[in-house]
């Protein structure tokens, strides 16, 4: 029973830590490309006030 | 599409409404779990390990359903030629390995506790296993070749023609003698005919959390997807203007 346990643990262990790194990966990708659009503005503020 | 940059990615009610998904999938895997380990009752046979079939089945169920999304985007992106069916193909075929990977690491691990073997080379492993191969060269297809309009015809056709091994995963247990067991859930008597009351009201909260969950995933993948487009879009633009 208690070996048995164990292989229930490690599919629990796998499920939800694999749900996890990919929600992180998620997370990891929406941060980098709010990193880039946060760059765009900087660079059409730069160029607005060239222009003026 | 102006040449504006995208304030943020997505409006308040795209936001608004991934607050109420996250709410409820949160809700639907709590639930879940609480049924799994406190309501569902333990199997005479195989005891606890038992279990697992409520992670297992759904994270199958949820890989089927997104490779299902695969097939139907990539007909409607053929047809269409319109960009948003590949979005949304891409992100779906991404949660669907992530899910497949997951009933191809749960399985071994069941399989070891109830047969005494991680794996066998029986006809609903090996076409469970082709399909997750044919997934990850649609996936390393687009990770490799130049974005385009080439590229996304090809992976839909990658997504079609895989999707046909889900039928063959279904039958492969009734058409040959197979380790892995007969569907229990889904029989010819009807959903659930075959486990006891308990343990199919547990299994029918399982997938509805990880059917959630599925959404949740996929509608940030997408909006992902959709901000990368508008940033192409506009540095594409700048580069042109200057």
């Amino acid at each position: 029973m208690e070996g048995k346990m164990g292989y229930l643990f490690a599919a629990n262990l796998f499920v939800w830590g694999g749900i996890l790194v990919y929600v992180f990966s998620l997370v990891r990708r929406n941060h980098s490309l709010k990193k880039d659009i946060d760059l765009l503005h900087e660079s059409l503020k730069k160029k607005e006030s060239g222009d003026e | 599409m102006s040449d504006a940059v995208p304030a943020e990615n997505g409006t308040d009610e795209s936001e608004g409404s991934g607050i109420g998904l996250l709410t409820l999938a949160g809700a639907g895997i709590l639930a879940a779990v609480g049924a799994i380990f406190m309501y569902a009752p333990t199997e005479k046979t195989e005891g606890v390990v038992q279990r697992i079939m409520y992670f297992h089945v759904p994270c199958a169920w949820v890989a089927f359903f997104a490779f299902f999304v695969v097939f139907a985007c990539s007909i409607l992106f053929l047809w269409k030629k319109e960009r948003e069916w590949d979005i949304y193909a891409h992100a779906s075929a991404e949660i669907g390995i992530v899910f497949c990977s997951l009933v191809l690491i749960t399985g071994p691990i069941w399989g070891k506790a109830v047969w005494g073997v991680w794996w066998v080379w029986d006809a609903r492993l090996t076409s469970t296993l082709v399909l997750w191969l044919i997934y990850v060269a649609y996936l390393m297809l687009r990770v490799q070749s130049e974005a385009g309009s080439t590229r996304a015809k090809y992976a839909a056709v990658i997504g079609i023609v895989g999707f046909l091994d889900i039928p063959l995963i279904h039958f492969s247990v009734l058409w040959w003698r197979t380790f892995h067991p007969l569907p229990k859930f889904v029989t010819t008597s009807g959903l659930g005919s075959g486990m006891d009351t308990p343990m199919t009201i547990t299994l029918m909260v399982s997938l509805g959390a990880f059917t959630l969950l599925y959404f949740l995933l996929m509608s940030q993948r997408v909006r992902i997807e959709k901000m990368k487009d508008d940033i192409d879009r506009i540095k594409k633009k700048r580069l042109y203007a200057h």
